[in-house]
């Protein structure tokens, strides 16, 4: 083998020397932070923004990248990353996944002097959402929070007879409108329903979508929502019982729903469902790619669910997406820096309004475009019905437990009652196993 | 008799110059250190593959009967010894039985049909035929194919609304189907995905069984007056007893382990009606980190493939032909 020729030695050692500034300028740091891929939830679009953290970049010399998880297996990517002590800096993380991740003792607790800043200047249903006991705190919610709402298509309800600016307000209404609703092709099937429903996939997701009507029966997942250890499962009594028959009756009484529609923010954007009950936020985001005929206030509305009995108080789930930093994070003080950074009152602000989302600050509240913005400001008046998941170490296993029980009840593979006996047991286990 | 290429038989010219006669002792060590330094390098060569089993395969698996006698807090770095009782918590659990059910049935049906259409399938292609190529690479498509790409397009066929196997029903003016959305079709729905998935492998491997059958046979028992279809179960059917049994043991191994497909297409609903045991564990294991009650169902399922096999082995064995 002959030498190399001198020009090539040449053109490599030049190519050395042109590559180090390059190499020298790079950000020494690299922030990660996990989020959910897809339409999962509005706010995670955000990430995808290569500006949005460009700020931070420039100021800190960090790079920050944001890596996208599929939902359904992101809870367990953390957990296996966190045994290997190799996760993200920051994760982005559904907050009734929280309680499982302090049961584990995985998230590290905001400063108590920034959580005492915080808890002062953000909205009452951002402090609900915040506060894990005595303004304890173990991350920030973000902005475009989720409060679960009826939306119906007001073309439909046209077409049905029914008054489009008028949703349902009782179970009885539901169940007559739902009927009205529902459209068979001439074999009898179903091609629309009046109400679609969540019955596959993810326990988690299954309950998510059911809660508003366990909650508004008078039953719960635990006896003390509030509490971090201990207590009981409270869904197997007779308001829980309630609460399941009622989809159970639009299944298989009223045939006003079926088991073979798909998700129900899906087949509603798809226009084969005219009524369902999920995250608002998500139906707000979606729905211009999605559906782009049907915009909102003209085309869909939305308001609180409805009340088994009319002048009951409404109540319904308000979730929020967290931004936490686990404690395997390589960079915390980064991470928290960022952190901070990003849920400042002024970007909360700026960001707020640049992906029309919700704020959080009281502050931002009162300035526009969120002071005249229509939807903004029924999701405000939805807020203070809002209710968010217990904190109870148990939760997962109470989940999925109640979760299972649903889907048992309705596919009738159980009774009711023998479903959510075996959800009941199940719950009280995790409780227990989560307390140890 | 010593073949020439052993070291025995390549050191047998030495030892009968060097050895001392009546020295059995030195001879055997001799021998030994021979033998020794032979395989010393063959031994090095396959040092990689060995290592790389033992860290990849039998640790972990060591490491999984360990931990199924713990309560096993891999964030605290915590074990604490529980005996058996994470094997007690199996027999009162109902989802865990559900999904050991649910496994057993989809076993012993994907097992026996995935092979004899395998079969009829082989035989078919063993005939001469035109377009007998394409049609044998169309069937071993999807053994090559990743089983969460085609059974992420099997999603979108078993869709109630737009996908294409309502759409034939309802050309047929048959009643549709909610396939995966249905707590009764949708574990018939994963094996057949799973047929689909393993057939064309069954095929190939029984084609390369049907062209060990001697020709001859098939001659004297066509002259001997024998049909089609005595030649086929007198003849065919006993030759390919040793693929069989391969076939379904090796199905029969991957069957108890099915997680991807169901993974995939149902997540293992709708209300635990697709659950298995696999995905069950890997539920206990990264949902509800349980790593030493999932570690048990892991032995569980373990115990219970190694007593399937050994059983194939055995009854296989019956069948076994000589010729």
């Amino acid at each position: 083998m002959g030498r190399p020729p001198w020009w090539g030695v040449l053109l490599v050692l030049l190519l050395l020397v042109a590559g180090l500034p390059g190499a020298f300028a790079q950000p020494k740091t690299t922030i990660t932070i996990w989020y959910p891929a897809g339409d999962i939830t509005a706010s995670a679009f955000h990430f995808r923004d290569p500006t949005l953290f460009l700020p931070f970049e420039v100021a800190h010399n960090v790079k920050v990248e944001p890596v996208a998880l599929v939902y359904d297996t992101m809870q367990q990517k953390i957990f296996a990353a966190a045994a290997a002590r190799d996760v993200a800096d920051i994760l982005f993380v559904d907050q009734s996944w929280v309680p499982g991740f302090l049961k584990e003792d995985m998230l590290e607790p905001v400063d108590p002097a920034k959580a005492r800043r915080w808890l002062d200047s953000v909205s009452p249903e951002m402090v609900e959402l915040s506060d894990y006991g005595g303004g304890k705190m173990f991350g920030y919610p973000q902005y475009g929070i989720d409060v679960y709402g009826i939306t119906w298509n007001k073309a439909h309800f046209r077409e049905a007879g029914l008054d489009p600016e008028r949703p349902p307000q009782t179970w009885d209404e539901l169940r007559d409108y739902a009927k009205r609703l529902t459209v068979r092709d001439a074999a009898g099937n179903i091609t629309r329903v009046g109400y679609a429903i969540r019955h596959v996939g993810h326990p988690h997701g299954v309950v998510h979508k059911h809660l508003w009507a366990i909650w508004a029966a008078g039953a719960d997942l635990v006896d003390n929502p509030l509490a971090l250890k201990g207590g009981q499962p409270k869904f197997n009594n007779p308001a829980g019982r309630a609460a399941l028959k009622l989809v159970h009756d639009m299944i298989y009484v009223d045939r006003s729903t079926s088991l073979a529609f798909p998700d129900p923010r899906a087949a509603f954007l798809r226009g084969i469902a005219s009524m369902q009950i999920s995250e608002t936020v998500s139906i707000r985001a979606r729905q211009p790619r999605e559906a782009p005929g049907m915009p909102w206030g003209t085309g869909w509305g939305t308001a609180l669910p409805p009340v088994p009995k009319a002048g009951m108080r409404p109540v319904t789930n308000l979730n929020a997406w967290m931004y936490t930093v686990p404690r395997q994070a390589r960079n915390k003080e980064l991470a928290w820096r960022l952190i901070e950074w990003v849920n400042s009152e002024i970007k909360d602000y700026e960001l707020a309004k640049r992906f029309e989302a919700t704020p959080r600050f009281k502050a931002n509240w009162a300035k526009e475009p969120f002071k005249s913005d229509s939807y903004a400001q029924t999701l405000l008046k939805m807020y203070p019905y809002g209710r968010k998941y217990p904190i109870n170490l148990g939760l997962n296993g109470i989940m999925d437990a109640l979760g299972a029980a649903i889907q048992n009840a309705w596919h009738n593979r159980m009774s009711i009652e023998e479903a959510l006996a075996l959800a009941d047991r199940q719950a009280r286990q995790a409780i227990l196993d989560a307390a140890k | 008799m010593t073949l020439p290429s052993s070291p025995a038989g390549r050191l047998a010219p030495r030892l009968s110059r060097g050895a001392t006669p009546g020295a059995g002792g030195g001879v055997s060590r001799v021998l030994r250190r021979a033998y020794r330094r032979h395989y010393f390098h063959a031994y090095l060569f396959v040092a990689p593959v060995l290592i790389a089993f033992g860290l990849f395969r039998v640790w972990p698996a060591v490491q999984t009967l360990y931990f199924s006698l713990f309560k096993v807090e891999l964030l605290r770095g915590q074990l604490t010894f529980v005996g058996l009782q994470n094997f007690a918590d199996l027999v009162g659990d109902a989802i865990f039985r559900q999904a050991f059910v649910n496994t057993v049935i989809y076993a012993a049906v994907i097992v026996p049909v995935a092979a004899g259409l395998g079969l009829g399938l082989a035989v078919l292609c063993h005939e001469p035929f035109r377009g007998r190529e394409v049609l044998k690479a169309i069937y071993f498509a999807p053994m090559v194919t990743s089983t969460v790409a085609a059974a992420m397009v099997w999603w979108w066929l078993y869709n109630p609304q737009y996908g294409l196997f309502n759409v034939f029903l309802r050309l047929l003016h048959l009643p549709t189907s909610s396939w995966l959305l249905s707590s009764t079709m949708a574990l018939p729905s994963i094996i057949l995905f799973s047929v689909w998935k393993t057939l064309g492998y069954n095929m190939v491997i029984y084609l390369a069984g049907l062209q060990g059958v001697p020709q001859e046979f098939y001659e004297v028992a066509t002259l001997d007056g024998a049909g089609a279809w005595q030649r086929f179960w007198r003849i065919t059917l006993p030759l390919l007893a040793p693929v069989t049994a391969f076939i379904l043991i090796y199905n029969g191994i991957f069957a108890f382990q099915v997680f991807d497909q169901v993974f995939v297409l149902t997540g293992g609903g709708p209300a635990n009606s697709t659950n298995v045991v696999v995905l069950e564990l890997y539920r206990q294991a990264f949902q509800r980190y349980r790593f030493g009650y999932a570690s048990a169902q892991a032995m569980v399922l373990f115990l219970l493939i190694l007593g399937i096999t050994l059983l194939q082995f055995r009854v296989s064995r019956r069948y076994e032909v000589t010729y």
